[in-house]
This record gives C-alpha cells, sequence and structure tokens, in this order.
C-alpha cells in the first residue's frame, strides 16, 4: 500500500494528514507550530508516520504537499500548494456539497469559494491585522483566565450582547479588562467578542459568494461561540463537517499528493 | 539562466535615488531634475545639461515620518517619498518639476517644499496642470503648461536650451533608451522567455531614475547578450501574467510574484514600459513640443484620463498585451490609499474578468514590499487556480 501525505505548516499549528491510495485519511497529527518551519513540520511528519506501520519515515511517503505559510519548508515534500487551495480540496473530500469555506487561522481570514471539483473559484484574505484571527481569540481567553476551549463555549449562554468596540487585538483586550473591572457578566462580553469578529468574517464570507450554507475551517472553526454568532450575523447555516475542521488544509494537500502520485506513477 | 552581466551593477544602482550615474552626471555639470509623475514627458527633462530622476525610495522600511505630515490615509508610495525627502534622500537635486495630477503626490512635494527639504541655492519646485482628456483642448491646454511650468522654469531659472534643435537631441536621446528597452521586452513574448520579469524591471527601472545616455551602453550590451542567451530547458513558471495598475518602482515585487509561480510577461503599471518606453516620432513640419505633448497624450494610460473612451481603451490595452504576450491572466493592482487606482482597479478587475474571460488576482499593496508572506500565498492560489482551469480547460476566452 502507498499513502501520501499533506503537511500544513500554518504559523500557529501544524497539521499532518496522511491517506492511502483510496483517499481514505489514515493518520493525522496537530501539534503547535514552534518558531523554524522545518522543525515544526519534521516533528507533525514524524508522529504521524509512526503510527503507520509500513512507513520508517517521511521520505517512505509516495508523495508529499507542503502547505501553509511554512509550505516551501516541509522537508522531503515533493512541492508545495498554497492553503487557499489545499482547504477547498480539503473540503471538497469531505462534504462535496460544500461551496463556500470560511478558514479562519492563526494570523488570517480567507473567504474561498469551491468549483465542482474540489478547486478554487474564488477568494478573498484578510492579511493586514491579526484581530478576527485565532490569535485574538488566544489574546482574549488569556485575558479572562481561561483556556481557549473554555472560552469559546462562554458565549453560548450569554442571554445579551456587550459591543466591543476596539478593532485592535491589543486594544480590545484592554477593553476587555475594563468591562470586567466594571463587573459586566463575563459572558456577554464573550457574546461581543464572537460577535465583532463574526462581523469581521462578513465580506469575506460574501466574496466566498456563501448564499445559504458555509463551512469554517482552520482552528477558529472548534469556536462554538463564534460558530454561533457567523450563524447569527450572516444568516446562514455553518455547515460541520465530518472531519476535523482544523486539518482541513492538510487533508485537501494529501489528497493532492494521492492524486499526483498517482498521475506521475502512471505516467 | 546564467545572470545577466550588468544585472548586479544594475541592481544596485536602484539601491539609491543618488546612485552612481546620478553622481557621475551631476559631478559632469548636469542638472538633476525629480520627476515623480509619467505626465510631465520625461523627454522634456533631457534636455541639453538636464537629466530626468524619476523619484524613489528604495530600502524603505516605516514610513512614520511620512504619515505625520500625510495622515496615514494618504498613498504609501507618496508617504514614503516624503519620508525619504525627510531622511535627506533627495538632497542632491537641482529642481522638482511636477504635475498638479494626483492631490496626495502634490502634499507630498508641498511638503518637500514647505519643509526646505531640498536645499540648493537656485532649488525650485515647479507644479504644471495637467489634463484629465485627451481632446484637442486638452492638448493645447497641456502644451501651453509644459511651456511655462516646464521649458521656461528650466530656462529661467537655469538657462536651460529649450529650442526645438534642443527638444529634438533630447528625444533622439529618448529614444535610443526606449528603442533598446522595447527590443528587450520583446523578448517576454517568447514561449520560453530568456528574460524574467525582474530582470527587465531591474533594466526598465534603472532607466526612469538614471541618465539614460549614461546606460545605454549597458542596455546595448544586454541585448546583444540576450541575442545568444539559452533559457533553461524547463520553464520555470506555471503561468504567464500581466501586471496592471499603479506604481510599481520595486523590481522584487515582481520577483516576489515570480517566486509564486508567474512569470510577469508585461509591465502595465506607472515605472513599466507599456506604454512608457515607446519611441517618439516627430515630423519636421510641426512644432516639437506640440508633437512631444500630442504622443504623450495618446499613449497616456493614467487612470487619471477620466473620460469613457479613455477607461474602456485602458482595458482594451490589457486585453491587447494579454494576447501579444500570451498572459494567461491579470494581476490588477495599486498602492494602498491610491485614489485613481483604487477606482481603476475595482472597475477594471470586474471588466476583464467578466467582460473579457481573464483569470484576475486584485490586490492592493503597501510600497515596502519585504517578503510579504500573504502576497506569495494570494499569488500562488491565483496561479494553481489558473493552472487547474487552463487543464481543465474552462477558461471562457
Amino acid at each position: 500500500m502507498k499513502y501520501y501525505g499533506g503537511c500544513d505548516a500554518g504559523s500557529t499549528y501544524t497539521k499532518c494528514a496522511i491517506v492511502d491510495e483510496t483517499g481514505k485519511l489514515v493518520a493525522s497529527v496537530t501539534s503547535r507550530s514552534r518558531i523554524n518551519p522545518v522543525l515544526s513540520a519534521q516533528a507533525a511528519l514524524d508522529e504521524a508516520v509512526a503510527t503507520l506501520d509500513d512507513l520508517k519515515g517521511a521520505k517512505d511517503l509516495a508523495y508529499l504537499i507542503g502547505t501553509g505559510y511554512g509550505r516551501n519548508k516541509v522537508p522531503f515534500a515533493d512541492e508545495n500548494i498554497s492553503e487557499i487551495s489545499c482547504h477547498a480540496m480539503g473540503v471538497h473530500v469531505v462534504d462535496p456539497s460544500v461551496k463556500s469555506i470560511l478558514d479562519i487561522g492563526g494570523q488570517d481570514v480567507k473567504g474561498i469559494a469551491i468549483d465542482a471539483d474540489g478547486t478554487v473559484l474564488n477568494f478573498a484574505m484578510n492579511d493586514k491585522c491579526s484581530a478576527g484571527t485565532g490569535r485574538f481569540f488566544e489574546a482574549m481567553a488569556h485575558a479572562f483566565e481561561m483556556p481557549l476551549d473554555e472560552f469559546s463555549k462562554l458565549s453560548l449562554k450569554a442571554k445579551n450582547v456587550i459591543p466591543i468596540t476596539a478593532q485592535c487585538t491589543v486594544f480590545a483586550e484592554s477593553e476587555v479588562i475594563s468591562l470586567v473591572g466594571e463587573g459586566k457578566p463575563m459572558d456577554e462580553i464573550a457574546a461581543g467578542i464572537q460577535l465583532s469578529v463574526a462581523k469581521r468574517c462578513f465580506v469575506m464570507a460574501k466574496k466566498a459568494a456563501a448564499t445559504d450554507s458555509i463551512a469554517l475551517t482552520g482552528g477558529c472553526a472548534k469556536n462554538h461561540g463564534l460558530k454561533q454568532a457567523i450563524e447569527r450575523v450572516l444568516k446562514i447555516k455553518v455547515v460541520d463537517l465530518p472531519v476535523d475542521p482544523q486539518l482541513m488544509g492538510a487533508l485537501g494537500a494529501a489528497e493532492y499528493a494521492r492524486q499526483k502520485g498517482l498521475a506521475s506513477a502512471k505516467a | 539562466m546564467k545572470d545577466l552581466k550588468h544585472l548586479y551593477y544594475l541592481e544596485n544602482l536602484l539601491q539609491d535615488a543618488n546612485n552612481n550615474l546620478v553622481r557621475e552626471a551631476q559631478a559632469g555639470g548636469r542638472l538633476a531634475v525629480g520627476s515623480v509623475c509619467s505626465l510631465i514627458p520625461e523627454v522634456l527633462l533631457s534636455l541639453p545639461g538636464c537629466f530626468p530622476v524619476r523619484l524613489r525610495a528604495p530600502n524603505t522600511g516605516s514610513i512614520d515620518l511620512g504619515t505625520y505630515y500625510m495622515t496615514s490615509m494618504s498613498c504609501e508610495c507618496c508617504r514614503a517619498l516624503l519620508e525619504r525627502a525627510v531622511e535627506g534622500g533627495y538632497k542632491f537635486l537641482d529642481c522638482i518639476i511636477a504635475p498638479d495630477a494626483c492631490a496626495q503626490m502634490n502634499r507630498c512635494v508641498e511638503n518637500i517644499d514647505l519643509l526646505k527639504l531640498c536645499d540648493k541655492e537656485k532649488f525650485f519646485i515647479s507644479y504644471s496642470d495637467v489634463p484629465m482628456k485627451s481632446d484637442e483642448t486638452a492638448l493645447r491646454h497641456y502644451v501651453k503648461q509644459m511651456r511655462i511650468r516646464v521649458l521656461e522654469q528650466l530656462s529661467g531659472v537655469y538657462g536651460v536650451d529649450v529650442s526645438d534643435a534642443a527638444l529634438r537631441a533630447a528625444v533622439l536621446g529618448h529614444n535610443e533608451a526606449c528603442r533598446l528597452i522595447t527590443a528587450i521586452g520583446e523578448y517576454r513574448k517568447e514561449d520560453n522567455p530568456r528574460i524574467t520579469g525582474y530582470e527587465f524591471a531591474v533594466l526598465c527601472t534603472a532607466t526612469y531614475c538614471c541618465p539614460k545616455d549614461l546606460l545605454v551602453d549597458k542596455l546595448r550590451e544586454t541585448l546583444d547578450e540576450l541575442g545568444s542567451r539559452q533559457p533553461d530547458s524547463g520553464k520555470n513558471f506555471r503561468a504567464r501574467v500581466v501586471v496592471a495598475g499603479s506604481e510599481i518602482d520595486n523590481p522584487d515585487l515582481i520577483r516576489l510574484i515570480e517566486g509564486s509561480g508567474a512569470l510577469v510577461v508585461a509591465d502595465r503599471f506607472c515605472f513599466g514600459s507599456l506604454p512608457g518606453r515607446q519611441e517618439i516620432v516627430l515630423n519636421d513640419g510641426e512644432d516639437v513640443l506640440l508633437q512631444i505633448c500630442r504622443q504623450y497624450l495618446a499613449w497616456g494610460k493614467c487612470a487619471r484620463f477620466m473620460d469613457t473612451a479613455k477607461i474602456e481603451e485602458r482595458q482594451s490595452y490589457i486585453d491587447e498585451l494579454a494576447k501579444s504576450y500570451h498572459a494567461d491572466g491579470i494581476i490588477f493592482e495599486q498602492q494602498k490609499f491610491c485614489d485613481y487606482w483604487g477606482y481603476e482597479r475595482a472597475l477594471g478587475s470586474r471588466v476583464m474578468r467578466d467582460d473579457y474571460g481573464y483569470p484576475v488576482l486584485s490586490v492592493d499593496l503597501p510600497y515596502a514590499v519585504g517578503t510579504n508572506a500573504q502576497l506569495r500565498t494570494r499569488v500562488q492560489a491565483f496561479v494553481e487556480s489558473i493552472e487547474i482551469k487552463n487543464i481543465q480547460g474552462k477558461v471562457t476566452r
């Protein structure tokens, strides 16, 4: 059996996915990125490969594609593909009915429209500022002195929303601290934070041609409060993907690796 | 491919506005005329005893000083030029001749004036009103402005010879550099071009910021060298693109685009060659200045020309370039906060995609690009979408 790999060396997390010849996901790893993307990718690949008896190392993969900001630093990669193309393909593989994606990663937000074959039809990217990305949520969770997962659920029980006016991560953190100091309910402040990010996603979703449904990918897709806020603000259904949404870039890269590996074997 | 013989030398010239060739020309007693826009014909600044220097701010980092004077909502290029002026980077200039074309560039030049950032004894700044249309009335106005705001200023302050004979001599020199650049640029039409977009951008940008007569030997040798240059056997690119839009004075941006898989085969931007490096054709019967101005108005592809005919002409010109340079797609760009190109990019991107059927990537750019991982991602994703659509035969045109 041959195996094909995708490694998404992201700014915050490094993800690795391995598929077999049929395209079935057989191994995956998500780990915190280090400052050196080569080391991050190497560690994630080693960990993923170790779960498969047939493989001794990443170089035994029949084809490997790097993606993410460190895509050209992935060891043993045969080539690299942008994360925009890979997220589209990853989502297409797990749910071909999805036509629009919001990829909310560690440091940017992308709206992607997917064609019928999983390729990119159109995309838009907000990369000017970290507000509204994973880094923003990490800063907010830090301000609330709670783990990210706990913070992501905090807004779900809020009865009101306290608007957050600051557009900058640093200033928003100060605003949150002031509101907490004033004794405002934590869940309502959290709801305000989720709402502000959802509004930032609105433009990207429109550019991704989202009409009645959209899928979230990237680490922030696991943020329950954000999902609820996006459904509220965008007035569209957020599709639940059957596979970890944070893995979509790596999975798309692995699928491209499979297609390219099989094609080159035939040639 | 083996590096072009003069590439390193030319790259070094682009590291400073006051470069070696500028210093050499000034040491020979010639006047350095600062220029900020193609709407002042370069050839008028190339009269005997003068040479034009199109202002750039190489190796820009922060633009906080420029932002203090111009606010954070103005064009980054204008702010970067002012920043460089505040740093003392344009003190070598003998004058600046600017068009009253873009309010933001005017503020930049006005601040250079008010802050006395260029302090040579006879230094002056002249503003010219330039037309927004290209009809006969506009031409008459343009000629008059060039005469009183450019020629009479140079003649009055520095005694520059502005006779028809002097203008004809300037045209001859200008044309030689343009002919060489155009001939070099023709190689970009090849299936596997023997020159990259980056290399061409270095050559072309150098012609805007160095005395052309001191550069032509290097251009001539480069053209000869290209005649026998062998491109790499395999193609080092995945798609061919036209880059259209506002100011790109930094070839590193072209290198970044090409590093993401898109070979830049045509340069329809400020500091580019299309248009910008055509020869000026003169007849013997008419006034020389009139002929020069007429040709500049006819070529003009600046987004400041706002009549419908010019807007449509700009779009069809990009289409012509894409066809003749065999481009797969178009990158439409603008300097962040550029008013004219902001509008043009919004409209042009849609028209080129929906009406002409080209894949289009639309981006706004900071003045200092650096390594810009985000831009790399955008361009690479664009290239991948072109590649896949081409394979699948989905391109509609």
